[in-house]
């Protein structure tokens, strides 16, 4: 009986190409982020346009924050009339490519949380077993639902992977009701605004990146406190270390282009 | 005539941690029956026993199935209809076992001051019953001649490969707890958490008992199972193989999750010697098989990017 064999990884680099064992391919730790964004007619014109441009800048940056140990993918759905996935599973971020939006109908945001919530699933989209984070989501809209949001919501709430998931969300433009987001995210302070084109750019960045720092960041039990922590409190204590940290990023940001969306747009 | 071997590896973060493993492994051999088993320590802060814990809980589990089956005519004969009952018993005798073990190693190693300096706040330490101190998790397997059946309390894997090559994960899998909230031996209901299978339907081959960092470091099911699919495939010169399998092993908690990783495993050399060629045609059609579901994965996302492209173009030519 063994506690544990004490040959040390000397030599494990040295892979043998004629050891069968290699044939499988050892998969790093993975975080899956989806991004949930308002696709409908209000977002025409410059608000999808710096959407489009600062999701392919993101990317790259994402990619530098799972090189590391963490294998990032993302999974992007965009709701307006019809729910639709941008691609049909979640992608690596090595292999991701933004497929540039377009901005049409109404807005089926209550449609999008049910379709989420069917999605994160170990049978569904969250199926490698070398998932070892809760995911992130990231809501996008600039207005207010066009259906029921609330029974979508609530769907999406019994969701386990919903309750210990990193939530963050960002209106764009005057309309966005951020109590209607809070609501999704749990808290205010995981809710931003964007005005103008310059601050959306700033915004996402901002959110996306300190998310999926935050959500492929080991936590130990004892980072925060030197109590105990129960699993469900290192969820609560990510949640809310994002929502310091976002605020904390916001506050330091600059005004970035004043030019407001909702001014001639 | 049964074979087997048992390996747990200290985790990469353990090694940089200076952590020691937390897992433990063991496989036993009989003439008519084998037994796999691993354990998984739970490492966190009130566990601060549990490599103990996993030993304990191995050794109690080797003990308690061999005690069930020295009369090995009466089990086999009753398997078949009552295994329900029989793997319950089984269970219910392990904790009891377990819970003996680690009081015997508690009454003689008591509580250092040292392991109680982490609890700084008043009666925290005394809030934590003794045998969380030694919490770990279960899953132990048997081969027989014509059946297997298999017993597990928190996360964990079993993979059972028949004669035919046919490779499956026993266990019912449940949508899991993203916070990975674990069953385990220390529960104070432990003996109605665990999961259990019994199969007389097929031929046993080879079965394999992993403690979850092994699971962690594939990126689907089907890798998982193909990888065992290899092993057993390697098993007629398992001295040759064996340190192959250690390294392996090694390199999947360093580039894989950094967890320590057990994998314990039985097989019956006798049936394997003469199935080879099924198990050595099975690993060259998963070979094929995992390249089309690259090639197909890789189509598909390229059909994906094209018809978005398609649309933006109808669009614009729209607007024009």
């Amino acid at each position: 009986m063994s506690n544990e064999n004490t040959k040390g990884f000397s030599g494990m680099l040295d892979f043998d190409d004629d050891d069968p064992l290699n044939a499988t391919a050892v998969s790093k730790k993975s975080l899956v982020i989806f991004f949930l964004i308002d696709t409908s007619g209000s977002m025409k014109g410059k608000k999808m346009g710096e959407l489009n441009t600062v999701m392919e800048e993101l990317i790259p940056e994402i990619r530098r924050v799972g090189e590391a140990d963490t294998d990032v993918k993302i999974a992007v759905l965009t709701f307006s009339t019809d729910v639709r996935w941008m691609y049909s599973q979640p992608i690596s971020i090595e292999e991701f490519e933004w497929a540039r939006l377009r901005a049409d109908g109404v807005t089926s945001m209550g449609e999008a949380f049910k379709e989420l919530s069917i999605r994160m699933s170990r049978g569904q989209f969250l199926n490698s077993p070398s998932l070892s984070f809760a995911p992130v989501i990231f809501l996008m809209t600039d207005g207010y639902p066009s259906d029921d949001y609330k029974a979508g919501l609530k769907l999406l709430q019994a969701n386990s992977w919903y309750k210990f998931g990193l939530k963050a969300a960002l209106g764009i433009g005057n309309e966005a009701n951020d109590d209607m987001l809070a609501e999704f995210t749990g808290s205010k302070e995981t809710v931003v605004h964007a005005y103008s084109g310059g601050q959306l750019a700033q915004m996402i960045k901002i959110v996306a990146v300190t998310a999926s720092q935050i959500g492929s960041k080991s936590m130990t039990l004892s980072d925060e406190t030197d109590k105990e922590l129960q699993d469900e409190d290192v969820y609560a204590a990510k949640q809310n270390l994002l929502g310091k940290q976002i605020q904390e990023l916001v506050g330091n940001q600059n005004e970035g282009d004043t030019v407001p969306f909702d001014t001639g747009w | 005539m049964f074979n087997g071997f048992s390996n747990s590896v200290r985790g990469a973060s353990h090694e940089v941690k200076n952590l020691v493993c937390q897992d433990s492994s063991a496989h036993k051999v009989h003439d008519k029956y084998a037994i796999c088993v691993v354990a998984d320590g739970h490492g966190s802060k009130k566990h601060f026993r549990s490599n103990v814990g996993s030993q304990c809980a191995v050794e109690a589990t080797v003990e308690t199935i061999e005690r069930f089956y020295e009369n090995i005519e009466e089990i086999e004969a009753n398997l078949p209809t009552n295994s329900k009952l029989i793997i319950r018993n089984i269970e219910k005798q392990i904790i009891a076992a377990w819970n003996v073990k680690i009081m015997e190693h508690l009454l003689h190693n008591p509580i250092t001051d040292e392991e109680k300096a982490p609890f700084t706040e008043p009666g925290e330490f005394d809030k934590i019953p003794p045998e969380s101190y030694y919490g770990t998790t279960l899953i132990a397997a048997v081969i027989g001649r014509d059946y297997t059946f298999g017993l597990q309390i928190g996360d964990g894997s079993l993979v059972a490969i028949f004669e035919d090559g046919w490779t499956i994960m026993p266990m019912d899998y449940e949508e899991s707890n993203p916070a990975n909230i674990t069953s385990s031996m220390c529960n104070a209901n432990a003996a109605s958490m665990f999961d259990c299978f019994y199969n007389k339907n097929k031929v046993p081959l080879a079965l394999f008992a992993s403690t979850d960092g092994l699971y962690t470091s594939f990126g689907s099911d089907v890798d998982f199972l193909d990888y065992h699919t290899i092993i057993c495939s390697q098993l007629t010169d398992l001295a040759t193989f064996e340190p192959s399998i250690l390294k392996n092993l090694q390199k999947r908690s360093h580039f894989g999750t950094e967890d320590d990783i057990s994998l314990s495993c039985v097989f019956n050399a006798d049936l394997l010697a003469s199935k080879i060629h099924v198990i050595n045609d099975k690993v060259a059609e998963n070979r094929e098989r995992a390249k089309t579901r690259k090639a197909e994965m890789l189509m598909n996302m390229h059909k994906q990017k094209h018809q978005a492209a398609m649309r933006r173009a109808e669009e614009l030519h729209k607007k024009r």
